[in-house]
């Protein structure tokens, strides 16, 4: 199944699951949305930050605690 | 010249030395705005009666009697903030907000309230419940966005300087747009109380757009109610990255700013330092993904089946899509925001600035927000998402400074310095000024110029 096979399903699935209602327009632009974020969200779900300490709260005035 | 054309810092201190009358200069900025706005649309409203009410009472801070504009994000006593939209889905009220507290007791006079891309979801400026702002370089080009109309009137000279807001670069994509020297403060630094997602976004903050760094010190230090003294930047180590950020960058533009970089360390007596700072693009969507989440505070599905009509349908649209982001990537993009933060922590003890384009491309047109890169056509807000998003994911201040012209549009290049070291990018900005001979700061759009020069 292609990419925009899936979306075609994901969109209208995940609208309904919510109770969200879009018009033609509004789906044409969720779509495109979808198509820009989704793959470099999927890339991020990939990205290795283990080398991070976790900033549970960060003060984001200041520099982290650790480096 | 007027003391209209005049920057910000002289018309408060010709002001100040009664050498001027500051119910003139209020007189004469509201002249302006209706002279001039037809053409911009960045002014959505003046309040003439309650700016004079404003003078009259006005303290003698170190603004008295100086007209500003503030983005249409923030409340005032006699107006709610509407966000550049038909309905922003978050409580709105007049009332006293954290940047016209700051301004009323430095004698500011609000002037006008700025237009701004619908509800902040945009680079450009070219979506707006009031209908665009233009760039007042070429009125058919993207002012930039969100803070679309404080960079418009700015660069327009209806008045010297204004106050945006920068939750993913927005002030510094309109600055560069509009050849402006816009300040994103150290996250926290600068007035945001009365805003509306002021208790729970950690991502925006207020700053200063004017014409060059000296005034946006003056409005800087006003926002953040402490002075960003003036030093001397001296022996500066630039860090530059060899990435898509600074490489896949309209040719004019990289090298202007590659000039300007050179520039700048040959000026301070400093050095370019080659750093690495991988994963920005991982960074920017991190950024964005925080931004659009904590966007969402307060947004149910009944909210949403009922918005106002007159929300543009990419607003609509975009806000629905806003509810399928998952959890999960937004707990992935917090740990994507503790990496970067370290990362820079560690290049901020071996350089004083990390510089790279503001944008890759001068404005594009408003009609069709696109930009052609070296690796292709794209849309502006794709782009410049890439170098904006760094410096709000992480806290750091960072200043976008006119160094260049290109097509007749201006050219910016953003220099990002350590939390707190604010002063810094001024004193930065304000060296590379002195270098350029004060050229792109001064440079004027024809809009403004042919009427200056008649003056």
């Amino acid at each position: 199944m292609g990419d925009s096979n899936r979306a075609d399903e994901f969109i209208p699935a995940a609208l309904a699951s919510l109770g969200v209602e879009a018009d033609e327009i509004e789906l044409a632009v969720i779509g495109a949305a979808h198509a820009m974020f989704w793959p470099p969200i999927l890339e991020l779900y990939a990205f290795d930050t283990s080398a991070a300490t976790p900033e549970p709260r960060p003060d984001l005035s200041q520099p982290p605690a650790a480096r | 010249m007027t003391l209209l054309d005049r920057p910000l810092r002289d018309q408060a201190a010709t002001i100040a030395a009664g050498e001027a009358d500051a119910g003139e200069l209020l007189e004469a900025t509201l002249a302006r705005i209706e002279e001039r706005n037809q053409a911009l649309n960045a002014v959505v409203e003046t309040f003439p009666e309650r700016s004079r009410e404003m003078l009259a009472a006005a303290p003698r801070g170190p603004l008295h009697g100086v007209p500003i504009v503030i983005k249409d994000e923030w409340p005032l006593p006699w107006r709610a903030q509407r966000f550049g939209a038909a309905e922003m889905l978050a409580p709105s009220a007049p009332g006293e907000s954290g940047p016209y507290r700051a301004l009323r007791d430095a004698g500011a006079v609000v002037v006008g309230v700025g237009n701004m891309h619908e509800l902040g979801s945009g680079s450009t400026g070219n979506v707006s419940f009031y209908g665009p702002a233009s760039n007042p370089w070429n009125l058919e080009r993207c002012p930039g966005g969100s803070s679309s109309g404080p960079a418009s009137a700015v660069a327009a000279r209806l008045v010297a300087g204004a106050v945006g807001a920068d939750g993913v670069g927005s002030i510094r994509y309109p600055a560069a747009y509009c050849g402006l020297t816009g300040l994103k403060p150290t996250f926290g630094r600068s007035a945001m109380a009365g805003h509306h997602m002021a208790d729970y976004s950690t991502m925006i903050v207020s700053g200063p757009l004017c014409a060059d760094a000296a005034d946006a010190r003056l409005l800087g230090s006003v926002l953040c109610g402490e002075e960003l003294a003036a030093g001397e930047a001296r022996g500066l180590r630039i860090g530059v990255v060899r990435d898509l950020v600074s490489e896949d960058v309209a040719p004019d533009v990289r090298a202007a700013c590659e000039s300007a970089i050179a520039t700048l360390a040959e000026t301070s007596g400093g050095e370019l330092v080659e750093i690495e700072l991988p994963d920005l693009d991982a960074s920017a969507l991190a950024g964005v993904l925080i931004a659009n989440t904590e966007g969402m505070n307060g947004i149910s599905p009944e909210k949403l089946n009922n918005l106002n009509p007159e929300l543009s349908p990419l607003g609509r649209g975009l806000l629905k899509y806003r509810m399928l982001l998952p959890a999960a990537a937004t707990v992935k993009a917090a740990q994507v925001r503790a990496l970067m933060r370290q990362r820079v922590a560690a290049l901020f003890d071996r350089v004083d600035l990390i510089a790279w384009p503001s944008v890759p491309a001068v404005a594009p047109p408003l009609e069709a927000p696109l930009v052609e890169l070296p690796s292709g056509v794209t849309t502006a807000d794709q782009a410049n998402v890439r170098g904006g998003a760094l410096a709000n994911l992480t806290g750091i201040p960072a200043i976008s400074l006119p160094v260049g012209l290109s097509e007749g549009l201006p050219i910016g290049l953003q220099l990002q310095a350590a939390w707190g070291r604010d002063a810094l990018l001024l004193d930065a900005a304000e060296a590379l000024e002195r270098a350029n001979g004060r050229e792109w700061v001064e440079a004027l759009p024809p809009l403004a110029a042919a009427e200056s020069a008649e003056a």
